[in-house]
């Protein structure tokens, strides 16, 4: 009397146990002698250097949105290009909306700058407290 | 399947206007004034094709003949109306609005993020598939998220973004996995389908209560009705306030259309003889509705009594009107539903032109607190004897249109035999004129510290003003073409 459910139970479970009794498992067996180069975090055999928690640019970000958005671009397009013969002059149309606001996209990015990696100024954004309230200070005063 | 592209034409031209309003922006950077003139035309064609929808009532994508993603139908269309009329007006505004000075070279992401807002609502005034309902509302939200934190300079608009975006992320992720229980009980996404699916007495009946109130708390979210509430008055305070505006009328009609259509297709089973709906006996409905309203109105309305910021009192109070809404619902039949149709309909000019004056006092003053609007109405004439029109309107006495609006609303409710419900509803009603008043009496009879010069609005600013007053005023005395309007938009597709 198993529902798919519980079929989907009994792989969580199987998943489960596999991890759980392979480090039980090596836990019992092997021997335990740390050293300081064996707690270090593994980098590929590099030694470990600096807090991973550095501040990156955030135009590596932007960048990064473009990829994927030009990625999943061609995961769409495949299938369009397979039917594109059988489609039609609609298939075509459809397509070349999707293409069009895609490139509109990377219209905006390229018109608003953030293609350009070195930029002449960068102005970081202020806090203010609130605008509002500095206006009434400066009304006061004059 | 037939083509029906001709049944989502609104929907079309909105995308188009989206598209031309980004192009433009870019080929002409340097002309960000043309750019709510675009909006407004762009809006113009869109209500054409919304107008025509009226005489619809059909599926739009259906795969089969019971089938389909989409309605267009007269009620469907009469909010559709509403969020371009709000659209063009909360456009206008933010002509003048002083806050968004502060972000003049981004005005072209301002103007189509509203259009993305326009086409998330539109999509979920007729959506009638519970993936479209769930799509519709995250292109809703993720637009406003951004709007909410549009003048990102200041700190409480960050708060306000912020916040609005952490409770919004889970109380959508909530209602999606409402929506995957009901699609695991029924095998279906389609609310006509579940409609059926659900009165087979084999269905778990706990757990479709529990789906049932887990999608409701999504849409609560968005028309915010205690206890999904919190966000309103953080957000709302923060947010620039034409989309503070926007976000109180047309997100709010949006959400209570997308509930009335999810409440009135997918649970009722028939309507009897005197036209009440009969709801599939699964969730109590009606209790619910009972007591999330009267917690929502008298929530919003104590909370309010404390306030002495005028974004934050009219926060509460559209929290309080919320809940008056809800009573329109808990009628359960097609008068509760005019009752709604007339209240939106009037509520979206008050609250809008409320919202209005504050932005202006805001532009000349420079703060929205009470405390400063001291001797106002003797500073600035127009302004005062406006805002005082329009509270009293939110408070609903007579001869302002509010009044008509509660009107219809207890009208329902007491034909409905709900007498006790209707007691509270005054009750609150009374409480709210306390708060409303606060406002005038602190304009009026309070001697202001410093002096503060006369002032006005620009002449275009007062034209619009006076077409916001005017409705007001004018349907408090002769309702009639609100209430044929309403009538005629009564029909849901299937009912």
């Amino acid at each position: 009397m198993l529902t798919e459910f519980g079929k989907i139970f009994i792989f969580f479970l199987a998943a489960i146990m596999f991890v759980v009794v392979a480090v039980l498992a090596s836990k019992l067996l092997r021997p335990s002698r740390p050293t300081h180069e064996k707690l270090l975090t593994y980098e590929c055999g590099e030694n470990a250097e600096g807090s991973p928690w550095v501040k990156f640019n955030i135009r590596f970000y932007v960048v990064a949105l473009i990829f994927l958005i030009f990625d999943v671009e061609v995961v769409l397009l495949i299938p369009w290009a397979l039917v594109y013969k059988e489609a039609g002059i609609g298939g075509f149309l459809i397509g070349a909306v999707f293409l069009f606001l895609l490139g509109l996209g990377m219209a905006y990015e390229w018109r608003k700058g953030d293609l350009e990696w070195a930029r002449p100024k960068i102005t970081p954004p202020s806090l203010k407290e609130n605008s509002i309230e500095q206006k009434i200070t400066v009304n006061t005063q004059a | 399947m037939t083509n029906s592209l001709y049944l989502v034409k609104p929907e079309i031209v909105v995308t188009i206007v989206l598209v031309c309003i980004i192009t433009f922006n870019l080929i002409f950077k340097d002309k960000p004034q043309a750019l709510p003139w675009l909006s407004v035309i762009g809006l113009m064609i869109t209500s054409y094709f919304v107008v025509e929808q009226f005489s619809y009532n059909s599926f739009a994508f259906a795969s089969t003949d019971y089938k389909g993603l989409l309605v267009t139908d007269p009620f469907g269309a009469f909010f559709k109306i509403l969020i371009v009329l709000s659209s063009v007006i909360v456009i206008l505004f933010s002509i003048s609005n002083k806050e968004l000075d502060s972000a003049a070279d981004r005005l072209g992401e301002y103007y189509s993020l509203i259009f993305g807002m326009i086409l998330g609502m539109f999509f979920m005034v007729s959506a009638a598939d519970l993936i479209l309902i769930y799509l519709s509302v995250e292109l809703l939200s993720l637009s406003s998220y951004v709007l909410a934190g549009f003048t990102k300079n200041t700190l409480r608009n960050s708060e306000a973004s912020l916040k609005y975006v952490i409770y919004g992320g889970v109380s959508s992720g909530i209602m999606l996995f409402g929506i995957s229980i009901v699609y695991g009980l029924t095998g279906t996404t389609n609310l006509y389908e579940i409609n059926s699916l659900i009165q087979a007495p084999q269905i778990n009946q706990i757990t479709l209560l529990f789906a049932g109130i887990l999608i409701f708390t999504g849409i609560g979210f968005k028309i915010s009705v205690a206890p999904f509430h919190f966000w309103t008055p953080d957000v709302y305070e923060g947010a620039p306030v034409t989309i503070t505006a926007y976000l109180s009328v047309a997100s709010k009609a949006a959400g209570f259309a997308l509930l009335i259509r999810f409440i009135k297709v997918t649970f009722i089973k028939s309507i009897n003889a005197e036209g009440y709906w009969q709801v599939i006996n699964v969730i109590d409905w009606k209790s619910f509705f009972i007591l999330i309203s009267i917690i929502t109105m008298t929530l919003g309305n104590f909370a309010a009594l404390w306030q002495n910021n005028m974004k934050r009192l009219l926060a509460y109070s559209s929290i309080a009107h919320a809940g008056y809404i809800m009573l329109g619902l808990v009628v359960m039949s097609n008068e509760g539903i005019l009752a709604i149709i007339i209240y939106f309909t009037v509520y979206a000019i008050m609250n809008l032109g409320a919202f209005f004056i504050v932005m202006l006092i805001a532009n000349k003053i420079g703060s929205e607190e009470l405390d400063d609007y001291k001797g106002l109405g003797y500073s600035t004439p127009v302004l005062g004897i406006s805002l005082a029109i329009f509270l009293i309107s939110l408070t609903g006495l007579p001869p302002t249109a509010g009044f008509i609006a509660k009107l219809y609303l207890f009208i329902a409710l007491v034909d409905a035999k709900m007498i006790g419900v209707a007691i509270i509803a005054l009750l609150n009603t009374v409480v709210s004129l306390y708060y409303y008043i606060r406002v005038l009496k602190n304009m009026y009879l309070d001697k202001p510290g410093k002096e503060i010069p006369k002032f006005s609005a620009s002449i275009p600013n007062l034209v619009l003003l006076i077409a916001l007053v005017a409705p007001i005023i004018f349907f408090g005395i002769y309702f009639s073409p609100v209430v044929n309007l309403a009538k005629s938009s009564l029909t849901l597709f299937g009912f």
